[in-house]
């Protein structure tokens, strides 16, 4: 059974006025234990109000969302319950720290969850583990810190609650190429360990393209596509009309492909781009 | 003769701390679009403020147009003749109105009302947001937003504008509409100095300027600079995959003619090798 | 939930109070208040009455708005009234225990309500047909004398514009950071009065700092944009009356003289 079913899931905003409007439309979908899924679309195309109706943030007007197999709005009064099961970090977290240090900081979600200070302090300390953030940082004041860390310890204060499922916006959006790769990695790192499952809405399809096991689409609040990286990013022309890129590489052998070259579908990383090429010539004698 | 240049520019935040710039010379010349790139924290925001007086070198001196950026009495001439662009649109909009915002910087100039009515109309209209004149900020999204703010700057008619991270809060539109914008200002003969992250806006510049450290690593035409993939990769700076491709395919043996910078131009060279 | 804030909403339109000069329009309202409350016996109350409907029939916003403005004082309609009807002098009408309803106090009732309902109607008629910038601008051309007595026009008014300006980016950073902090399990709906401010701590928090660094990129960016101060600086509006305005100041006056002359003809009530 998978870990998240979606049912014909809607939202609408502002039902009655004039400016109502359908976020979400009629989704539906299932997300199993473990898996990588990238989240992409432009900007007002649904990702958000849908990720925010996992963790019931937002509830829908229509449809449900079963988690382990209940869904999340049976017991309304219980939807807080939820949230430590799905974890979601938002755009720029670092804007939400507040406490006096660090640690207490990334305490504040299991101690929201009901944790005793023994496990609040083993949970805390393994999530700054796995964002690598040292020891000696944890007794500063958050707003001491630099860029990189304030957004690491906001993210290991989700991560903090042990969630099921982790939900991340654009994590990285905002940091340089190196900032960007090292924290990737560290939530890589953190799902290999965990083994949990990770929503990822991102905007950078090269991201996207390497770390997804599956990706989904969205455009206009509907669910456009959703299958591996390798099917998604061989419909250049689909994902154009929705204002969407596939990742340079993808776009570069899928032109030469065109052309009349014999390379496989669908290559995502320099690294196979690499080994397709070097094959191609090596078959030709050219090297 | 250099419209800006900065010689030998030493600064620091505070007197403990390591030098944020440490010995900067530039030159920039009229016209000229030059990219200012480095990760975050190698002093290149401080060098953006150093080139409008916003901040004051400790050591070394800053001439933008022969006019020396420590004369009190020539900071608001500076100011208007360089303007400066900075990373959150949010944050730099003051007025409610996008055209009432737009005319904050001519107001301050003491602009005639009619002149600043021209150029209000005339900066919204070079970054296309003429129609939005009347509209609010809260409800553009962020690169209309980033629009407005050059206009802002636009509208003192500066012959220079520094772009500090302009497209680092936008998503993949607002970072094309922003790019398109800036190219269009090049074209019209505005010396650009844009800071940036992402290899392909810099690409766009006449010339790329690396920083690290406080310091100058290597500057050049944009192709000699990104060549250098081992250098960029180990100043954390991003390498295009099209770049990075040729750069492993040489490494392995093939022969390019020249290194591709875009996809276009990788499609074209590997036609080239592949035959 | 922070999207619904109606009252006092700028309504785009053409109509003939949107056009008027923003001064003219605020110098109007101050007037027709003092008319509202110089208005002693139903006559002169019926005149401004009069006035204030084709006010709000010349603003040409949909009339449904202005009974939303007028739900929000409801309950002080209906509280001041009651109070009202028990509190007069005259002839008693109806009594129960110590509650006596006068003819008096029905009056009384009536003129309070009217006058509130009159006031609220004129300041909506106001903020729905002016934009707040041309508000705060209109603010600050009227204080302009009080400069030779040291009161810092140009800084108020600039302050004025810059929080304008900034109340719906921070209404929607607040939403951000609630949703965050739920996220994070943070509990705001149940509990007492003092768990309730507790609970708002890693709200406000994160909302002043917000502020405050929003604060120092905003005086980075004026700075850029050579802001230094009021001198010198000059203004891309310019004000100028049109026969317009002088029409509307004149049927005012006519409003007025109406007034005092039914206050002089007619017994007066209150």
């Amino acid at each position: 059974m998978s870990l998240i079913e979606v049912k014909n899931l809607g939202f609408t905003y502002g039902v009655g006025t004039p400016f109502e409007k359908k976020a979400v439309d009629n989704l539906s979908l299932s997300i199993n234990e473990g898996e990588v899924v990238g989240l992409i679309g432009h900007t007002g195309s649904g990702k958000s109000t849908f990720a925010q109706m996992l963790n019931g943030l937002i509830k829908p007007t229509e449809g449900q969302v079963l988690i382990d197999g209940t869904d999340i709005w049976a017991k309304p009064k219980e939807i807080r319950k939820i949230r430590f099961k799905v974890g979601m970090v938002f755009q720029y977290p670092e804007y939400q720290l507040f406490d006096e240090t660090v640690y207490k900081d990334i305490s504040f979600g299991p101690r929201n969850k009901g944790l005793s200070e023994n496990e609040i302090n083993k949970t805390v300390r393994k999530a700054a583990e796995f964002v690598s953030l040292d020891d000696s940082l944890l007794e500063k004041s958050p707003f001491d810190l630099s860029g990189g860390e304030k957004r690491r310890a906001a993210i290991a204060g989700v991560i903090a609650m042990d969630p099921d499922v982790l939900v991340l916006d654009e994590p990285t959006a905002g940091l340089d190429p190196k900032g960007r790769d090292v924290l990737l990695a560290q939530i890589m790192g953190y799902h290999r360990e965990r083994k949990n499952t990770i929503i990822l809405i991102s905007h950078s399809m090269e991201d996207v393209a390497r770390i997804a096991d599956r990706i989904m689409v969205m455009n206009r609040g509907r669910l456009e596509m959703i299958d591996t990286p390798k099917v998604v990013f061989s419909r250049v022309e689909r994902l154009r009309s929705m204002g969407l890129r596939v990742p340079q590489i993808t776009r570069i052998m899928t032109e030469l492909k065109q052309k009349g070259y014999e390379f496989s579908d669908g290559i995502l990383t320099v690294d196979q781009a690499f080994d397709e090429i070097v094959g191609l010539l090596k078959k030709e004698g050219k090297l | 003769m250099s419209f800006i240049s900065a010689e030998n520019v030493k600064f620091s935040y505070d007197e403990q701390n390591r030098n944020v710039l440490d010995d900067v010379s530039l030159k920039i010349k009229k016209g000229e679009f030059v990219a200012l790139l480095g990760h975050n924290g190698c002093g290149k925001s401080t060098m953006a403020k150093m080139l409008n007086a916003m901040l004051l070198p400790e050591w070394g001196v800053v001439y933008v147009d022969n006019m020396d950026t420590s004369d009190e009495k020539l900071t608001y001439e500076i100011r208007s003749n360089v303007g400066l662009v900075l990373q959150n649109p949010d944050n730099q909009l003051v007025a409610g109105v996008i055209e009432e915002d737009v005319a904050f910087g001519p107001e301050n100039l003491g602009v005639e009302p009619q002149e600043i009515r021209r150029r209000v109309d005339d900066a919204l209209k070079a970054v296309g947001m003429y129609e939005y004149r009347t509209h609010a900020p809260h409800k553009l999204s962020g690169g209309q937003k980033q629009r407005v703010a050059i206009a802002g700057i636009l509208a003192m008619e500066p012959s220079c504008i520094v772009f500090d991270e302009p497209t680092a809060m936008l998503d993949p539109n607002g970072r094309e509409e922003v790019m398109k914008a800036i190219q269009s200002l090049h074209d019209k003969g505005i010396t650009i100095v844009l800071i940036t992250h992402y290899m392909n806006e810099a690409v766009l510049a006449d010339r790329v300027i690396v920083m690290d450290k406080g310091r100058i690593l290597t500057q050049g035409k944009p192709r000699d600079v990104f060549s250098e993939v081992p250098v960029l990769k180990r100043h954390r700076l991003d390498v295009p995959q099209a770049t990075e491709l040729a750069y492993r395919l040489i490494g392995a043996g093939v022969r390019f003619t020249d290194m591709p910078l875009n996809a276009e131009e990788c499609v074209k060279l590997l036609e080239e090798v592949l035959g | 939930m922070t999207r619904d804030v109606s009252f006092g909403q700028y309504m785009p339109g053409d109509g003939v109070i949107h056009r008027l000069d923003p001064r003219i329009k605020l110098i109007l309202l101050i007037a027709y208040i003092v008319f509202v409350f110089c208005a002693f016996n139903f006559v002169s109350l019926a005149v401004i009455s009069a006035a204030t409907f084709a006010a709000v029939m010349l603003s040409r916003v949909p009339l449904r708005m202005y009974f939303k403005s007028l739900k929000v004082v409801l309950i002080i309609v209906l509280i001041t009234s009651a109070l009202n009807i028990f509190y007069g002098g005259g002839d008693v009408l109806w009594q129960w225990g110590y509650l006596t309803v006068t003819k008096d106090g029905i009056f009384r009732a009536i003129f309070v309500s009217v006058r509130i309902v009159l006031l609220i109607l004129l300041s909506s008629c106001l903020t729905f047909t002016t934009t707040p910038t041309d508000l705060t601008d209109a603010i600050e051309r009227l204080m302009k004398p009080l400069k030779a007595l040291h009161v810092k026009v140009h800084e108020i008014a600039m302050m004025m514009t810059i929080a304008l300006r900034f109340v719906p980016t921070l209404l929607e950073e607040t939403d951000k950071i609630m949703s965050a902090q739920k996220a994070r399990g943070a509990d705001m709906d149940s509990g007492g009065i003092i768990k309730k401010v507790k609970a708002m701590t890693p709200i406000l928090i994160p909302l002043f700092v917000s502020a405050f660094r929003r604060a120092y990129e905003l005086a980075v960016a004026m700075e850029c944009r050579c802001y230094h101060g009021g001198d010198g600086r000059t203004r891309m509006k310019v004000l100028h009356m049109k026969p317009l305005d002088y029409v509307s100041l004149v049927i005012s006056g006519i409003v007025l003289a109406g007034i005092v002359l039914c206050n002089v003809f007619f017994a007066s009530i209150v």
